[in-house]
């Protein structure tokens, strides 16, 4: 069985997981499952390099920024309550019949690698694989502008969050 | 051998369960989850269709996508702390402030 | 037979792993007696006696191993794990305090598939590398493995279900994750030197050199050495960075809870990280299994037995120190370890990347 099959039931069984499960860490740790088994996929498209990205920010430091969240709050698992019920009814018919109807259509319409190369634009060159070096090369040669722009979002992410995270010593409550 | 349907309906799976976890769950913390799972879906359809057509630019854009999203898991969960701070509770259906 | 030929890696990798793991346990207790001017353990299988003229010799090494405390360490506090009461407490799930240590053990040996553990030989007409993976992200993926141990910590503190588990885990964990930055950067000057992610060229770039040592990383790269010889030692959690599992202060910190055979999983997968920082500071700026001054034929197995006792002789002069310098000075207080981390590590390691990119231009 190719293993593209299993990382993606490995995947989906842990999103459901995430979804319905009570205890918000146990919903963390099924994250971080799925992010992994999304990691192997990535690998397994040949995008090296961005396995290895989804792993160390992704599964090491964004799930692990949200389970410290959950630790310091301390959080109980929620109580269910009628009115809830109701709109969770809906809100799961509505996803299933979503993917009812989609899933066919779009499994019959990119069935097949040759019919979907056609739908698209013809290919830059010939095939490139996501290593390290190539993807570095069009980051930094014709990418360059949203790169820096992004470093900038990620200061702008840092102190936007440590200003956020103290707390005010002079407004007491 | 895997073709591109696959990995959109995998792509498109994952998504619709993040919507509706999104819908579900009142836990804030919870939800930002589902928000991640939502775009890891669609880091993966990216990726795939890279993939298809021969590329790395949509592999690029994946590397943007995960950027922005740490920046707003960061940001994100520094405000959820605050409203923690200030109510003592996480649970969306509680602010219900601005509602009619 | 290539698949073969990856499980005998994979088993030599992993007795490998237990092996250097084993002896950082016994060089610890023993090594840390004689720091603190006492004996150490040396009574275990000490007085074994045999009537048996054949068997004197090996009873006799049994009883110099025993005076040398090897059994006490490795055969006595094996069996006393085995045999202890495993207890989950109340109030929390078992399921999780029991994943918790394999959590924590788990990343680190799987960070040992991509350490190379000897130069290439050829046998019979295959070429073989002793490394089980060979990625074309190597490094990066030893960084990953590292971001992934942080939830084995985490998650033994919080299954605690108690206040001294839940800050040492909440400790330690900042500490790894504020201290993987540097990390990150300071791997990032090793491959602008190297022009490769890839360990085993990294160590292949390093021999050669007019004077012997003079390609290795070491003398291209000090700085880098001893900002990672530092924020290794605040990633394993030892040393003078111990202050999550303070054994004087917060019970045992994240360990509180544990007993028995769990208790010594993250015992071992402690000593197999302090192993593998010892691994990566060799390869990447000491050569490897490189010999100064001796250039041996490539592709013979005999090669790679010598490189191999080479490596394992610095990986060991490495661990040894660590465990030295966790014996010898006093641990950080917690805001000085952040401090130390975010203050002083991270901005060395920019400065330092700044300067390796410019004299890759120069």
């Amino acid at each position: 069985m190719d293993p593209s099959i299993i990382l993606s039931a490995i995947v989906l069984l842990s999103a459901v997981a995430v979804v319905a499960l009570r205890n918000p860490i146990h919903s963390a740790l099924n994250l971080v499952v799925a992010m992994l088994g999304l990691a192997g996929i990535y690998a397994m498209l040949g995008a090296h390099f961005l396995a290895a990205v989804q792993v160390i920010l992704y599964a090491g430091a964004v799930v692990v920024l949200i389970l410290f969240v959950l630790m310091l709050l301390n959080l109980k698992v929620e109580q269910a309550s009628p009115r809830d019920l109701v709109i969770q009814g809906l809100a799961v018919v509505s996803g299933v019949s979503f993917l009812a109807v989609a899933i066919p259509s779009v499994a019959q319409r990119f069935g097949s690698f040759p019919s979907a190369r056609d739908v698209f634009v013809a290919a830059r060159g010939p095939e490139v694989e996501g290593t390290v070096k190539n993807i570095g090369a069009l980051l930094y040669d014709e990418y360059l502008l949203p790169f820096e722009v992004a470093s900038v979002l990620i200061m702008a992410a840092l102190v936007g969050a440590v200003l956020l995270g103290k707390r005010r010593r002079d407004t007491a409550k | 051998m895997m073709t591109l349907g696959h990995y959109l309906t995998v792509a498109t799976a994952l998504f619709t369960i993040g919507a509706v976890g999104v819908l579900v769950r009142r836990n804030a913390i919870v939800m930002f989850m589902c928000i991640e799972l939502m775009l890891n879906a669609v880091n993966l359809a990216f990726v795939a269709l890279s993939k298809t057509v021969g590329n790395l630019d949509g592999q690029i854009v994946v590397f943007f996508v995960m950027v922005v999203a740490a920046a707003e898991a960061a940001v994100g969960l520094a405000i959820i702390i605050s409203v923690f701070r200030a109510r003592r509770s996480v649970d969306t259906s509680r602010t219900r402030e601005l509602r009619l | 037979m290539e698949l073969l030929i990856l499980g005998i890696k994979v088993f030599i990798v992993f007795n490998i792993i237990m092996g250097l793991a084993s002896f950082c346990t016994w060089f610890e207790r023993k090594g840390s007696a004689l720091i603190q001017d006492r004996i150490g353990a040396n009574r275990a299988g000490a007085f074994l006696q045999t009537d048996i003229l054949l068997l004197k010799p090996v009873f006799f090494a049994f009883r110099f191993l025993g005076v040398l405390g090897v059994i006490n360490t490795l055969f006595c506090d094996a069996v006393k794990g085995m045999l202890k009461e495993d207890f989950v407490p109340k109030g929390t799930s078992q399921f999780m305090h029991s994943l918790a240590p394999f959590l924590a053990v788990l990343p680190i040996f799987v960070a040992f598939a991509l350490i190379p553990f000897a130069p290439d030989f050829v046998v019979g007409g295959y070429n073989i590398r002793m490394q089980v993976a060979t990625l074309d992200v190597g490094v990066l993926f030893i960084l990953a493995m590292g971001s992934l141990a942080v939830y084995g910590v985490a998650l033994a503190g919080w299954t605690g279900n108690n206040k001294y588990s839940l800050l040492g885990a909440l400790r330690a964990a900042a500490q790894m994750i504020s201290y993987e930055l540097a990390m990150g950067i300071t791997f990032v000057c090793v491959i602008l030197m190297y022009g490769t992610l890839d360990l085993y060229e990294m160590v292949t770039a390093q021999q050669g050199g007019s004077l012997g040592v003079d390609r290795w990383g070491i003398f291209r790269q000090p700085i880098s050495f001893i900002v990672l010889f530092i924020v290794g030692m605040a990633e394993t959690k030892r040393g003078p960075f111990d202050l999550p599992e303070s054994e004087s202060e917060l019970v045992a910190g994240y360990f509180t809870e544990y007993s028995g055979m769990k208790f010594l999983t993250f015992w071992l997968g402690e000593f197999a990280e302090i192993a593998l920082f010892a691994l990566l500071l060799t390869l990447l700026f000491f050569g490897g299994w490189d010999i100064p001054f001796v250039s041996l034929e490539p592709g013979s197995w005999l090669t790679a037995l010598i490189g191999h006792a080479v490596l394992m002789g610095k990986v060991i002069f490495f661990c040894m120190l660590q465990i030295v310098i966790r014996w010898t000075l006093p641990r950080f207080r917690y805001d000085q370890l952040m401090a130390l981390g975010w203050k002083l590590c991270l901005p060395i390691s920019m400065a330092n990347l700044l300067w390796c990119a410019a004299m890759r231009l120069v």
